[in-house]
């Protein structure tokens, strides 16, 4: 899962987006509005933590930009948008969520609160309502970033889990190596060295067990499905 | 006087006693005083005359008889009795007409006073009901422009008063706690996320360490200038015999001591000494926000020109930068609380939004002003006008900008 980070206090940004990666999340930061707009219309976020005041464009003009639709942004993607200012004044959480705003959060904020809100506003997308999401015998818990097969702990990578966590949240659907790489990776991501490629077949091997089929198939030049009922 | 009903004690209670005991006794006057003209009328029996010409008539003969007198005599008596019994009556209906005036002249007292007092109680009743959380109520009483509407609409521009007043005052307390928010946020965070990582090395908790001490520095001088601007607002500040001119010298000299690698050049030209009336901690404090701005917004190894004189009674210390200048829209607000430019640049460089809201409190609270003049791209020159003691001054300061209006002007006493 891949987020923008838009805060101009850059004590914060870097803390919250070296929080993030390390919850296996891909982070890229902006200092401003302008720079913030650049980057969603460039890369696909699965959800964009916005401060209100920014310099340049302020949050919630860029929040209604987005919903408005008169920004393209790649494969015509909404992301998620979660709230994150000092504002707290309950005119301003109902300014903020009108304006197009999933969630809000008021600083200063617990970074557990934060990793959990976002997990909840990612859940959304999947259509469930839990923290753990299952597929056949595959189990991945977000919250305790642990996954299992057939109930035995995988020992896996934090890229290995975004992407199983990336697959998991669209069973049987075909995503491409662009796709993966779009929002399991951040933007200092070499989109021509193999590391999509090489990191799916490292996931695989560990995903082997005997006498049960691999959950991620090969599509044929298009891409990777991870069958559901695997 | 606890003793007595509440109703009992109300004005309206007093205004219909007076009231009816006023009619009462006028009513009562009135009624004697016709008794008494009635009794005296009485007394005087000239009708016995026409009555004795009337029986002489009936005879015809020019002489009395004695049974004639008789029936003039009997008519006397009975004329007196009569008479008397009028008396007796009146006397008797009057008395009870005075008790049946007394009566309703308190009912109808009663219900006039209520009416007429009926605008008050529905000021206290607004009065009663305004808390000092919600100050929008305004009484708003119709009616004829007379003593209790004016009252009305003075306690309506009050209460208008004190509701710009709070919010003022609440809004400065929703900006100052959002001020205090983001380093709040910025320490939180970073020890958030350094104490949940099991592998944080001595390098992060360092670099955490570095991070919180940025943030704390900024919350003290948020805090620092939040307390400079509550000390403004409160009523024992000194009066000492300052010289404006040396401690504007003190300042440029404490900056260039603290402040020499910013790499601005700072010349004086403060002249003469300037005999001002004021907190000496308060106006340097003023003078250095001034050259603090100046030197934040002027390019690296660009001269700040600090300089002083007087005019008209007025001291004045001028500082000129070479920066980018102010718009004519940001002038008028960049004596606002919390206002800046650019968040992000005026925070990287330690400001905390209130530097010249506190010089133009500090100006105002020592009688005098601060302004200023700017075209962007041109540099700004603030200057700050303080009244000279022993100076005939002029209310406002002389509508003159140091270094901008071109020359001095002839009437400017050199310094």
């Amino acid at each position: 899962m891949r987020i923008l980070v838009v805060e101009d206090e850059r004590d914060l940004a870097s803390a919250v987006a070296k929080g993030l990666r390390r919850e296996g999340y891909a982070v890229d930061v902006s200092h401003d509005g302008d720079d913030a707009l650049g980057k969603v219309m460039v890369n696909s976020y699965d959800l964009v933590c916005l401060d209100v005041n920014l310099p340049k464009l302020n949050g919630r003009a860029l929040a209604r930009r987005l919903r408005s639709g008169d920004i393209a942004t790649p494969e015509g993607a909404s992301p998620r948008i979660l709230m994150l200012t000092a504002l707290d004044e309950p005119e301003d959480r109902v300014a903020g969520l009108d304006d197009g705003a999933d969630d809000y959060l008021a600083k200063p904020f617990d970074f557990s609160e934060l990793t959990a809100r976002i997990r909840a506003l990612l859940r959304r997308d999947a259509g469930r309502s839990g923290a753990v999401l299952q597929s056949g015998t595959l189990k991945l818990d977000t919250r305790r970033h642990s996954a299992t097969r057939c109930d035995a702990v995988l020992r896996l990578s934090p890229k290995e889990f975004a992407l199983l966590h990336y697959f998991m949240s669209r069973p049987d659907e075909v995503l491409s190596q662009e796709e993966l790489l779009e929002h399991v990776w951040d933007e200092h991501a070499d989109p021509f060295t193999k590391t999509v490629r090489v990191t799916v077949m490292t996931l695989r091997r560990k995903l082997e067990r005997d006498g049960l089929p691999q959950p991620i198939e090969t599509v044929v030049g298009s891409g990777y499905r991870l069958r559901g009922a695997a | 006087m606890n003793v007595l009903p509440e109703w009992m004690r109300s004005v309206r209670f007093r205004i219909t006693i007076l009231y009816s005991t006023v009619l009462f006794v006028l009513a009562a006057v009135l009624v004697a005083a016709l008794y008494l003209a009635l009794l005296s009328t009485l007394r005087h029996e000239p009708s016995f005359t026409r009555i004795t010409d009337f029986a002489a008539d009936i005879n015809g003969d020019g002489e009395s008889q004695p049974s004639e007198r008789l029936l003039i005599t009997d008519l006397r008596g009975f004329e007196r009795a009569a008479n008397e019994n009028t008396v007796e009556n009146m006397r008797e209906y009057a008395l009870g007409a005075l008790g049946v005036l007394f009566l309703v002249s308190l009912g109808v007292g009663w219900v006039i006073s209520g009416r007429v007092l009926s605008p008050i109680g529905r000021i206290t009743d607004v009065a009663d009901h305004i808390q000092a959380t919600d100050l929008s109520r305004r009484i708003e009483l119709q009616g004829p422009h007379d003593e209790l509407k004016r009252l009305a609409d003075t306690f309506d521009g009050m209460l208008a008063r004190l509701d710009a007043a709070f919010q003022v005052q609440s809004r400065f307390i929703a900006d100052a706690s959002h001020e205090l928010r983001n380093p709040l946020a910025v320490i939180r965070t970073n020890v958030d996320v350094v104490l949940s990582d099991p592998n944080a090395t001595a390098d992060d908790w360092r670099q955490t360490g570095f991070v919180i001490g940025r943030a704390t520095d900024r919350m003290s001088r948020l805090v620092d200038d939040l307390f400079a601007l509550a000390r403004l607002e409160s009523p024992n500040m000194r009066s000492d015999r300052l010289d404006l001119s040396a401690l504007a010298s003190e300042v440029a000299g404490d900056f260039d001591a603290v402040a020499g690698g910013k790499n601005v050049t700072i010349t004086k030209d403060l002249g003469g000494s300037l005999p001002v009336a004021g907190d000496g901690d308060a106006l340097k404090r003023a003078l250095a926000n001034l050259l603090d701005n100046a030197s934040k917004f002027a390019p690296t190894g660009s001269p700040v020109r600090i300089s002083a004189g007087q005019m008209d009674g007025w001291g004045w210390v001028a500082l000129r930068d070479h920066g980018e200048g102010i718009s004519a829209e940001d002038q008028t607000r960049i004596f606002d609380r919390f206002w800046r430019k650019d968040r992000s640049r005026s925070r990287s460089s330690g400001g905390s939004g209130l530097g010249l809201s506190i010089v133009r409190g500090i100006a105002e609270s020592h009688s005098g002003s601060v302004r200023v003049s700017s075209q962007p791209g041109r540099g700004a020159v603030f200057v700050l006008w303080i009244p000279l003691i022993g100076e005939p001054a002029g209310e406002h300061p002389p509508d003159w900008m140091p270094g901008v209006s071109g020359d001095a002007p002839a009437r400017q006493v050199p310094a």
